[in-house]
């Protein structure tokens, strides 16, 4: 999943897939914005099939946060 | 001329004021629902306690539909939201955020859901959370702006969802709603215009400047820090640009802007305070009633429509 992962933020973020880690902060180490994760947040529910109500957003601020929350979803790793 | 705001929202006119902060009191909300649009109060940094009682005035005042804008970094926002269902506002509109957490108790007390977006995606995903509608606004809007044009934004938004569209940002005439109306929306959120309104209770020395305003008098601060706010040129913007540049911390900008609003609006110091006020400023002449405001935009708009339609037959 974090591969899969690495390669979306990457893309919609525009940053170098290579720097993203777990502990990777969207807003501090990425800066994004909060219309930067609704986007990233739209394209990952495309992407994983699952639908994330928009009040869970202030759950995830690292990658790592993203994954378990779809972990807990029931997407496989 | 009707739309599906009309109708929703049971108002004459798909014109909804603006719930900016400081500004926008149960007195201007109040004409402009008398008027046959939809006014709001704005609640903005106030406390629970003003609102109620804002909320209480205004239902003395009309018996026509009104509004609340949820200023959503409000540090008392559960209980503003709370206080919004419990006194079963018409309206809510809400701004700075995401609204999704008090959706369904909004819905629940009979609440029309209007959030302020400014992207596509956030549209689309507070549709699917059941608002009733959302206003795209753009960053000719005064006070808080986000990063998208309403020109761009607004037929973005209107391909993106089945919810009716209320354009925002740099709407003052009824060229302006003819427009708005052909990029897809389908009624208008006016803010500026509305703040030099007769019923309007700011300084006047607020109204005057935004009288005296030209195309080139906006200015926007807050852009290093995350928290982009439109408003007119003076002393205090030439300061604080100063202080942006050499790095101040988010707080101390912060405070900076939220006082001095307050310090323009109540006080009238119009040179060391905050004027937020949109683009459009430059085009805003003098002060009117809010009826006069909506029947000349109403009527400004018809003849956009008339005009343009004769030279394309």
């Amino acid at each position: 999943m974090l591969e899969k992962m690495k390669e979306m933020i990457a893309d919609q973020l525009g940053v170098d897939a290579a720097t993203i880690k777990p502990e990777t902060n969207f807003k501090d180490d990425l800066g994004a914005d909060s219309l930067d994760l609704f986007e990233l947040i739209m394209s990952m529910e495309e992407e994983f099939g699952v639908e994330i109500p928009t009040e869970d957003l202030e759950k995830m601020a690292t990658v790592n946060d993203v994954m378990e929350y779809l972990k807990n979803k029931g997407v496989e790793a | 001329m009707k739309t599906r705001i009309c109708d929703l929202l049971g108002i004459e006119y798909p014109i909804i004021q603006g719930g900016m902060a400081w500004v926008a009191t149960y007195e201007l909300a109040t004409a402009v629902s008398e008027a046959g649009g939809l006014g709001i109060i704005g609640a903005g940094g106030a406390p629970a306690s003003w609102i109620r009682e804002q909320i209480k005035q205004a239902k003395k005042a009309t018996d026509k539909p009104f509004g609340v804008n949820l200023m959503l970094m409000n540090p008392e926002a559960d209980q503003i939201a709370q206080i919004i269902a419990e006194e079963k506002v018409k309206v809510v509109t809400t701004g700075a955020g995401n609204p999704g957490k008090y959706v369904q108790m909004w819905k629940e007390a009979g609440v029309k859901v209007i959030p302020v977006v400014a992207s596509v995606a956030l549209a689309k995903l507070m549709e699917r959370g059941g608002v009733d509608a959302v206003i795209a606004e753009g960053m000719e809007s005064g006070g808080h702006i986000g990063k998208a044009t309403t020109m761009t934004l607004v037929p973005q938004v209107a391909d993106a969802v089945e919810i009716p569209v209320i354009a925002a940002g740099g709407i003052g005439d009824g060229r302006g709603f003819a427009a708005a109306m052909m990029l897809g929306a389908e009624a208008v959120q006016m803010g500026t215009r509305f703040v030099t309104a007769k019923e309007c209770t700011v300084h006047e020395n607020y109204k005057q400047k935004i009288i005296k305003a030209k195309d080139i008098d906006s200015e926007v601060t807050g852009t290093a820090n995350g928290h982009p706010i439109r408003v007119l040129r003076n002393q205090m913007t030439k300061a604080y640009l100063k202080m942006e540049k050499e790095g101040a911390s988010l707080e101390e900008l912060e405070k900076m802007t939220l006082g001095s609003l307050r310090k323009a609006v109540v006080e009238g110091d119009v040179t060391s305070g905050s004027v937020m006020a949109g683009q459009i400023s430059g085009l805003i002449k003098k002060e009117e009633t809010c009826k006069e405001i909506i029947l000349d935009v109403m009527q400004g708009a018809r003849q956009a429509i008339k005009n343009s339609y004769e030279e394309w037959k």
